[in-house]
């Protein structure tokens, strides 16, 4: 499924003697350095204005201007696919990423009266379920949890005993994937229910902050609505016939730490800076090695096969534990808030530079394919066959002409022995048959065919099965 | 110049002293709200120092001046010490290094509190006043040093090239200087000491190696930024190599960045050097102790972290082992194989030769190599490297001893990556494992035993892929279904030439050979599946990443639809209709989707002939029917 990257501008906290340097028209977001002048056209990487195209840009910093856009657009733009996708059975995830102050949470919680994608999101969900149940369609469990992951220690943030919320560990279970291990689940019935969790855990993401005043910006707070429904009918075909009937789905809504406090050394988890800077201390040596490890093949072009090497780096906790988000089994909608205020230039343009980038920050595993030389050769033969076939006119002279035959064209003439035995064995059966028949009054009974001969077997089965099919 | 015991001497010995505490304990417990409180405090104290030293080189030397006027660019930094300049020892010389040190350290200060201009004027001074000295024992330190600090500044602007200039100047200069003197030069610090406090011979040898050490890592960089990799590749190497030397490593850490360092020859197939870096790091890691007992670990928080930590770096490396074997025995494949995938039994003679030659010219190729270890370390390193060979397999006697080793690996890389807990993980082992049976059956001549080991993989794989669920794990779940579908593709091929070879048709063949058609186009099939939309549609566009595979999923089960071997007319005429299906499905897709075409050329070509060529085929049988009936 695709990802979709919204940009949502916020102006709300812009003092008055600030200057706005962020334009947006249609899904294009425009950010102006103010410091080179206007008029001045140098080397691209000096331009005055930089554009940038996502799949939505919203300017929410005014609503009496004629391009606001209320939280209900952003809603339906973007919330109401993550509900379908959930209800369908697919995974969610909904990032939201900027410097603090650039309106995440306004973007996600919103204000009083002017509710954000989470508790709209959770309205739909909680609505769709009770009618549905009304119909009796199906039945629903909803439980929701709340992490944060700090300096890559996961955290529980609405533990009720508090015994071992510290440290917890993220593990991968192969039917119900990544999950932290002890993280409390809790059962939800409406939005309420979800909202005073999010205020309880809200609370103990700062109280935790020793003496730190900006702990939020630093740390990575996932809150997950697991989302279970079982329907008497079958669900709407999946793949799979053995796909039970209850389907599991999971939201992810992710507050992402503040931009500004992704460093290069990824203590964040994501890796931003750019350009050629220089880790100072020699703990980064494995950054580099594991870097170079992984570039070194990219220079040749993606034509010769890459060799595959393990290296060993870590994942981060982040990018881990949403691994199913972010490889392609879900819908996945990131936000990135900017501030359009001048003094926040470089900050906005690395968010926006980052945006741009955040599809292709997930390493997709590929398929590796064998290559079909073989099977090409053999096709090459058995069309030049064909052609002589053609060419010939006389069909049945060269099919069976022994020039150029393969070992499956032998197989194919063999098919004279084979039939043989089949027959004979079909007689057996039909003798069988025809002996039940007037023996056994009961109809519809299913009947094993007899024991085969141990040569036959194969043919046997053979037929069976095509009837099968 | 004030004598080293005067008291005022004193007080400048303690200013620094303090500088130094500030910078690196107090500003540790900075607030977040004021991070520099300490460095800017430090600064000060750095200025003090400064202005007392200025003011004992007026004192002391009316007619030099101190400003400095060499005609000297800013930008570039050429290697000192040439022309006419005060010995590195003299009086003048001391002076200068001692300003230079403080100039340094204010350089440092500056920048490490953002202010990266004033930093860099500070370093400059530093520069201009060693300029004047010739190279010595008493200022070498701040030569080095001063460039180290402005190759990061440089490169934090972007500007890699000035970096670069800097920082080989410091390598040359560390470099010449061992080959003239090679003693323990003074340390930076050790300007603002009074004498009992000046360090040991060995303590200064260790501080001026780490910061060439890091002048190094800092060049490593460099390259590695400008796409210099194998340049890059080797200033690791060699950063890694004097970390051990000089005691200054964390053995775990070291282990994987070593093992790390392997996985960049191997992509470079420099499986020498990649051996060397695996074996060294297998034994520095057990340097890092014993393994928690799972009774401690649940005693105590911290015996689980280190048991934790321990067991997962081992495995890892580990896992950079089975890549090793893997990786030279798909290698040597690459160079025996013919144009359809068999073994090319003239190259193989041709290639035994040409090692033969080389042999000698190897054992020199590694002398010359730079070899990790001490004298502790070195020999089970060694130890560890005849256990394997680098060279590439050329026979089955040698593929398979690489494969028992990539094996043995994978057993001990599958004890800390279980299923329960490490599903991605652990299937992408159980893959390795699975690739290292298919590159030894390469080299297998019997072909009942090739097809045993293509049987193994499907042992391995096929419970997992079926226990998968692929919400969580679809691309996994694809890359197993799709192995699964060439593996059996594969035995079927085998047993076909087998039954070639027997000259002879049993019913238990055709048994045989048809359920693996059918078992490679069940998994075919999956995999198709696998790419449909909830409500079972299979969509119009494909994207990027299934497009090929997809295609060529569709194209072998075309194929694979026409070998089932089926005594009955109706069932052939049946499948003959779904493989001409299925090439039909190729020729379409790229007709509605052109930009397809360049992706299966070759598929494409093929499909569109039998598309227009089955319909033949299937007449031929249509009538043959009728005619029987």
């Amino acid at each position: 499924m695709a990802s979709l990257h919204g940009v949502l501008a916020d102006t709300r906290e812009i003092e008055l003697s600030a200057k706005v340097i962020i334009h947006m028209e249609g899904n294009k977001t425009s950010i102006t350095n103010i410091r080179i002048p206007e008029g001045i056209s140098g080397d691209s990487s000096r331009e005055r204005v930089k554009t940038f195209t996502y799949d939505f840009s919203y300017d929410s910093s005014d609503s009496r201007s004629s391009t606001f856009a209320s939280q209900e657009k952003v809603f339906k733009d973007l919330g109401s696919d993550v509900l379908k996708a959930a209800f369908e059975g697919y995974n969610a995830c909904i990032f939201a990423y900027g410097q603090t102050g650039s309106g995440k949470s306004y973007a996600m919680m919103g204000n009083p009266g002017d509710a954000g994608l989470i508790p709209r999101i959770c309205e739909g969900l909680f609505s769709r379920i009770s009618d549905m149940s009304r119909c009796d369609e199906a039945s629903f469990r909803t439980e929701v949890s709340y992490l944060e992951i700090y300096n890559e220690r996961v955290r529980d943030l609405v533990r009720r005993k508090s015994n071992k919320t510290f440290n917890l560990r993220v593990r991968e279970h192969p039917k119900d994937g990544p999950y932290v291990e002890d993280l409390s689940k809790h059962l939800v019935q409406n939005y309420s229910d979800v909202e005073e969790l999010m205020e309880a855990g809200n609370l103990n993401r700062t109280t935790a902050s020793t003496g730190m005043n900006d702990v939020s910006s630093r740390s990575h707070a996932i809150f997950t609505i697991n989302f279970t429904q079982a329907s008497p009918l079958p669900t709407p075909a999946k793949f799979d016939a053995e796909m039970p009937r209850e389907t599991v789905s999971k939201i992810h809504l992710v507050d992402l730490a503040g931009s500004e406090r992704a460093d290069s050394t990824g203590a964040t988890g994501v890796r931003l800076k750019e350009g050629g800077n220089i880790n100072k201390s020699l703990v980064t040596l494995g950054n580099v090695i594991s870097a170079l490890a992984d570039l070194s093949q990219d220079v040749g072009g993606s034509q010769v096969k890459k060799k595959q090497v393990f290296v060993p780096y870590r994942d981060s906790v982040l990018t881990w534990l949403l691994k199913d988000s972010l490889g392609g089994n879900s819908k996945t909608i990131m936000i990135a808030t900017i501030s359009p205020a001048d003094v926040n230039y470089g900050e906005t343009l690395s968010t926006l530079r980052y945006a741009n980038r955040a599809k292709n920050i997930i390493n997709k595993p590929t398929i590796n394919e064998d290559g079909n030389v073989k099977l090409i050769r053999e096709l090459r033969a058995e069309i030049a066959r064909l052609k002589a076939l053609l060419a010939q006119g006389n069909q049945i002279a060269l099919l069976d002409s022994p020039t150029a035959l393969s070992m499956e064209e032998k197989l194919h003439q063999n098919e004279a022995r084979v039939i043989e035995l089949t027959k004979e064995w079909t007689n057996k059966w039909n003798e069988t048959q025809d002996i039940l028949k007037f023996t056994k009054r009961p109809q519809g009974v299913a009947m094993a065919p007899p024991e085969l001969p141990s040569s036959l077997q194969g043919c046997g089965r053979m037929s069976t099965e095509q009837q099968t099919e | 110049m004030a004598s080293t015991y005067s008291a005022e001497w004193r007080s400048v010995c303690e200013k620094f002293r303090r500088a130094q505490h500030l910078t690196d304990v107090e500003s540790k417990k900075d607030p977040e709200n004021d991070p520099f409180r300490s460095k800017y405090k430090a600064r000060e104290v750095l200025k003090e120092i400064y202005n007392i030293l200025k003011r004992y080189d007026s004192e002391d030397n009316e007619s030099e001046q101190t400003g400095g006027d060499h005609d000297r660019d800013d930008d570039h930094d050429g290697e000192p010490g040439c022309g006419s300049a005060h010995p590195g020892d003299s009086a003048a010389g001391l002076r200068a290094a001692r300003l230079g040190a403080i100039e340094y350290f204010l350089g440092v200060n500056h920048v490490e509190t953002e202010e990266l201009s004033a930093g860099e004027e500070h370093l400059m001074n530093c520069m201009k006043l060693l300029d004047k000295c010739l190279v010595s024992r008493e200022n070498v330190s701040v030569f080095i040093q001063a460039r180290n600090q402005l190759g990061i500044l440089w490169a934090g602007r972007d500007e890699i090239e000035k970096a670069q200039g800097f920082l080989e100047t410091a390598e040359s200069i560390y470099l010449r200087y061992m080959k003239e003197d090679g003693q323990p030069p003074t340390d930076l610090a050790e300007f603002f000491v009074g004498e009992e406090e000046e360090l040991s011979q060995q303590e200064r040898t260790r501080r001026f190696e780490m910061a060439y050490t890091h002048t190094l890592y800092y060049l490593a960089q460099v390259y590695k930024n400008q796409e210099h990799y194998e340049k890059a590749g080797r200033y690791c190497h060699i950063t890694l190599q004097r970390q051990l030397a000089f005691d200054q490593f964390v053995p775990l850490d070291w282990a994987i960045n070593a093992a790390t360092l392997s996985q960049y020859y191997i992509t470079k197939s420099c499986y020498m050097e990649a051996r060397h870096c695996l074996a060294a790091a297998s034994v520095i890691a057990g340097l890092a102790g014993e393994v928690p007992s799972e009774a401690a670990a649940q005693e105590s928080e911290a015996e689980n972290e280190k048991r934790e930590q321990l067991r997962q770096k081992r495995a890892e490396i580990a896992r950079c082992w089975i890549k090793y074997c893997l990786n030279l025995l798909q290698d040597a494949k690459k160079l025996l194989e013919d144009n359809i995938g068999e073994l090319d039994i003239e190259r193989q003679e041709e290639l035994k030769r040409a090692r033969r030659r080389e042999e000698e010219e190897k054992e020199q190729g590694r002398k010359s190599a730079v070899l990790f270890g001490s004298s502790e370390t070195s020999d089970s390193i060694c130890a560890l490297e005849e256990k394997v060979s680098c060279a590439l397999p050329l026979d089955f006697q040698e593929a398979r001893a690489i494969f028992l080793v990539g094996q043995s690996h994978v057993a001990e890389a599958k004890e800390y990556f279980q299923m329960d807990g490490h599903v991605t993980d652990h299937i992408e082992i159980l893959q390795d494992h699975s690739a290292l049976f298919s590159a030894l059956s390469f080299f297998e001549e019997d072909l009942e035993r090739r097809c045993k080991m293509h049987k193994r993989r499907v042992d391995m794989l096929e419970p997992i892929c079926k226990d998968l669920n692929a919400q969580y794990y679809l691309l996994i779940c694809r890359q197993l279904q799709f192995e699964l579908a060439e593996t059996y593709y594969e035995m079927m091929d085998l047993k076909l030439a087998l039954a070639n070879k027997q000259d002879e048709l049993d019913a238990h063949s055709i048994k045989k050979f048809n359920h693996l058609c059918n078992a490679s186009i069940k998994y075919y099939q999956k995999f198709l599946d696998s790419i449909r939309s909830p409500e079972g549609k299979f969509p119009e566009k494909l994207e990027e990443d299934v497009l090929r595979p997809a295609l060529v999923a569709k194209f072998r089960i075309a194929r694979l639809h026409s070998r089932i071997i089926s005594s009955d007319v109706s069932a052939q005429l049946q499948n003959l209709s779904r493989s001409l299906d299925c090439y039909n499905f190729v020729v379409h897709y790229c007709e509605e989707n052109p930009e397809a075409r360049k992706a299966v050329e070759t598929e494409l070509e093929l499909s569109e002939e039998m598309v227009s060529l089955l319909p033949l085929k299937i007449e031929r049988l249509r009538a043959k029917k009728a005619s029987s009936n």
